[in-house]
């Protein structure tokens, strides 16, 4: 088990911030941060684009002031066979 | 697409001719600024061949000679997992470049090297690398050995601050040199396992003697097999045929089972530690890590206790805010419609036309219109929300809570989503992927006030709770929540079970919000609820007016409106609701804002709001009104949302959602009612 494994599990957990992340592995944020990058980009965790159902909205144009949204990235699990989760 | 200073198109045959230069590197290392700062304004910048991904060109000088450089979409690695991957990826493996520049955030370094590690196994030797935002890093207490990390990794390293131009002309004089032939290097190669190892060279001697071998890191293709890279599969598929692919696949497989997941996590640990093993080596210090003011807040706002509570007191203070600042603006334009009201009344003489603009149009609209004060300052309050940064952590909280109800962890997505509107949020249900997970969402989000019931819900609280209107407001949110939940509860177990959909945020650093973005922001949201004042709720106020007032006028027992209204007064006034309340909620299946509306052209338009508050308060005990709300929030959701979710779950959730809601918002409203007359509200 290496670093990558480690934080991947914590996820799988239940850990939902990646500073709850690094004070359970005492890693920086910033470390946590680019370890959850590595495993989007080895396509082990998805990035979740918040308001893009707001954008295809059909709505869009007489709803009151949809999407609220927040700041920072949120990263989704991948379900896949051959990740072996 | 060209760019504000880009200059025209480098003509092929000029391209020719010159050294090429591919930038590499993550995204946000200051590529760009990089690029900019060795080529200047001479750039352009249009599409790689087939895709929309931006590919910028431009022409560095140095010493009257031109090279071309090429900025690459930044990734994290070069696996083949996205389309930024592939290109930039094809395109050092293309042999097109005659130097990779690698640029590495010198503040984040680990991630940074993983991607130079990739570019080093794929055999690529002319490399240097831009060691960029050393300022932050020295800030941070990191020190370097620049020479012993030239000397680990094997290729020249140029600290550089892009921003402020330092280090960019010695890089400008590195890259010349390197693509000139006059630098050598030799990049240092991740080693792996002792089983990682063996098989890389198995693989490798099967490759040997291959035309791959004059193509391709024989190594770099071997790594990326045991990875199962489909893109290389396919190509060595071509060259060594089934048996050999077949052969290799099931050493894979054998590994695999050896280190019980697949090896591209194995391999890329083992990356991941070898780079760490090298750091080591040449940086003398990794800076402290100090814990910043966002980690004190964060103690206490994403508590699993307190964070509840930081919840609801910053929910208290953002009512306050509103109805505080807010109040004096409505009930100036409450006044403005009113006297609007009366001036146009003045000019028409026919009673019908008279009572359809007057207090249909204007006192239909009017009476929502005046609202936007409220809704405009609950944009901006929810807006400095977002841009402080709370909005993340109240996220993470709300979860927390969801997830001990049983609901599946990414639906809380669209429960945020639905504070503003509950029709994209039920789209938004579109990214869980199981489907009972995807129902039981859509069948609770509609519980989750938007922003048009917060109209009603400031309305009687302006109306019946003057002292306490920001802790009423709360708690009809706070009990909404609540119901969800408990739906969500009682759902998840007997009727729609799901399973755990795990996810990480990455919280953003606390900041000063910007008042100018926040203002605009509020200004494009509030927008469309003057679009939707202008549209449905005209239309809707003009319906409501024409059944209050025909066959006979309102209070004759006659009109349409009050017929229907007496249909449903028997099961309404269970929770102590009259006839006009159960017009109003009917109407209010349309949009939500006409429930108030509704109720101002029943009770006499034209008039002011202030009459209306007093006819009401007449008419209703706080009690009343406080189901009136509850139930409002509650009851079967609007038609917009009513429609989402027929579209996203079919005609039957559609009709569940409204049933559910109906069945809860009733049983509800008759235990408030009835539990408050018996503590003698």
């Amino acid at each position: 088990m290496g670093k990558l494994d480690d934080v991947l599990e914590l996820i799988k957990e239940g850990v939902r911030t990646s500073k709850e992340i690094a004070e359970r592995l005492d890693l920086t944020v910033e470390e946590v941060d680019g370890i959850i990058k590595i495993l989007e980009s080895l396509g082990y965790v998805e990035k979740v684009e918040m308001s893009s159902s707001c954008q295809s909205c059909p709505l869009k144009k007489i709803c009151p002031g949809s999407c609220i949204v927040f700041k920072g990235s949120l990263y989704e699990l991948k379900k896949s066979d051959k990740k072996g989760t | 697409m060209v760019s504000c200073c880009s200059v025209e198109k480098v003509p092929e045959e000029k391209k020719e001719s010159l050294k090429v230069i591919a930038l590499a590197g993550n995204p946000n290392v200051g590529k760009t600024t990089i690029f900019n700062a060795l080529t200047g304004l001479r750039q352009h910048v249009g599409n790689w061949p087939g895709v929309t991904v931006e590919k910028k060109e431009g022409i560095m000088k140095y010493r009257e000679k031109e090279f071309l450089v090429v900025d690459l979409p930044g990734t994290y690695s070069l696996t083949a997992n996205s389309i930024d991957e592939l290109i930039a990826r094809n395109f050092i493996l293309s042999g097109n470049a005659d130097v990779v520049v690698d640029i590495v955030d010198a503040s984040c370094l680990m991630r940074n090297l993983f991607l130079t590690m990739e570019i080093f196994e794929m055999g690529v030797k002319k490399v240097v690398i831009a060691l960029n935002k050393i300022d932050i890093a020295r800030k941070r207490g990191v020190r370097f050995d620049v020479k012993k990390m030239e000397k680990i990794l094997g290729v020249p390293v140029i600290p550089t601050n892009a921003k402020e131009g330092a280090g960019v002309e010695e890089l400008k004089r590195v890259i010349a040199n390197m693509a000139e032939g006059k630098i050598t290097t030799n990049p240092v190669i991740p080693v792996y396992e002792e089983p990682i190892e063996r098989e890389i060279e198995h693989i490798s001697s099967l490759l040997r003697g291959t035309p791959l071998e004059e193509m391709y890191n024989i190594r770099w293709l071997a790594i990326k097999l045991l990875t199962r890279d489909q893109e290389v599969i396919k190509l060595v598929l071509n060259y060594l045929g089934p048996g050999k692919m077949d052969e290799i696949l099931k050493h894979i497989s054998e590994l695999e089972v050896h280190y019980k997941r697949s090896l591209d996590i194995v391999i890329a640990n083992q990356k991941y530690e070898f780079i760490d093993k090298l750091m080591h080596q040449f940086v003398i210090h990794f800076g402290e890590v100090k814990e910043t003011f966002s980690d004190q807040i964060d103690r206490v706002l994403t508590h699993p206790a307190y964070g509840i509570l930081g919840l609801l007191g910053v929910f208290y203070v953002l009512f306050k805010f509103v109805f505080t600042i807010g109040t004096p603006m409505q009930e100036f334009l409450d006044n403005t419609f009113a006297s609007f009201g009366e001036f146009v009344a003045g000019f028409i003489g026919n009673e019908a036309v008279r009572g359809l603009i007057v207090e249909g149009v204007i006192g239909g609209v009017g009476s929502v219109l005046s609202f936007f004060p409220l809704v405009f300052l609950l944009f901006i309050a929810m807006s400095v929300l977002e841009d402080s940064g709370y909005m993340a952590r109240a996220a993470v909280v709300m979860e927390r809570i969801m997830r001990k109800f049983g609901l599946p962890g990414k639906s809380f997505i669209p429960m945020v989503l639905a504070f503003g509107c509950n029709v994209p949020a039920i789209m938004a249900t579109r990214t869980l992927e199981d489907e009972r997970d995807r129902i039981l969402t859509m069948l609770i989000n509609p519980l989750v006030p938007c922003s048009a019931r917060m109209v009603v819900i400031t309305f009687l609280a302006g109306a019946f709770f003057s002292d306490h209107k920001a802790l009423m407001a709360v708690s009809i949110y706070a009990i909404s929540l609540f119901l969800a939940l408990l739906s969500a509860l009682i759902l998840g177990k007997f009727v729609i079970k799901g399973e755990e959909s795990p996810f990480v945020i990455e919280l953003p650093e606390y900041s000063l919000p910007s008042w100018k973005v926040a203002v605009v922001h509020s200004w494009e949201r509030s927008k469309e609820f003057l679009r939707k004042a202008g549209t449905i709720i005209l239309l809707g106020s003009v319906a409501i007016w024409y059944l209050s007032n025909y066959p006979e006028p309102i209070g004759s027992g006659l009109s349409y409106a009050e017929k229907l209204g007496k249909v449903f007064e028997p099961f309404t006034m269970l929770m102590g609701l009259d006839w006009k309340a159960a017009v109003s909620l009917i109407f209010g299946i349309i949009a939500k804002e006409n429930v108030i509306a509704t109720y101002g052209i029943i009770y006499g338009i034209g008039e002011s709001e202030e009459a209306l508050i007093s006819l009401m308060q007449s008419a209703m005990t706080g009690l009343q009104a406080f189901v009136l709300a509850l139930v409002t929030t509650l009851y079967i959701p609007c038609i917009a949302t009513i429609g989402a979710i027929r579209a996203e779950g079919g005609n039957k959730w559609a009709l569940v959602a409204s049933a559910y809601n109906l069945m809860l918002a009733s049983a509800v409203g008759v235990l408030v009612y009835n539990i408050g007359l018996l503590l003698g509200f």
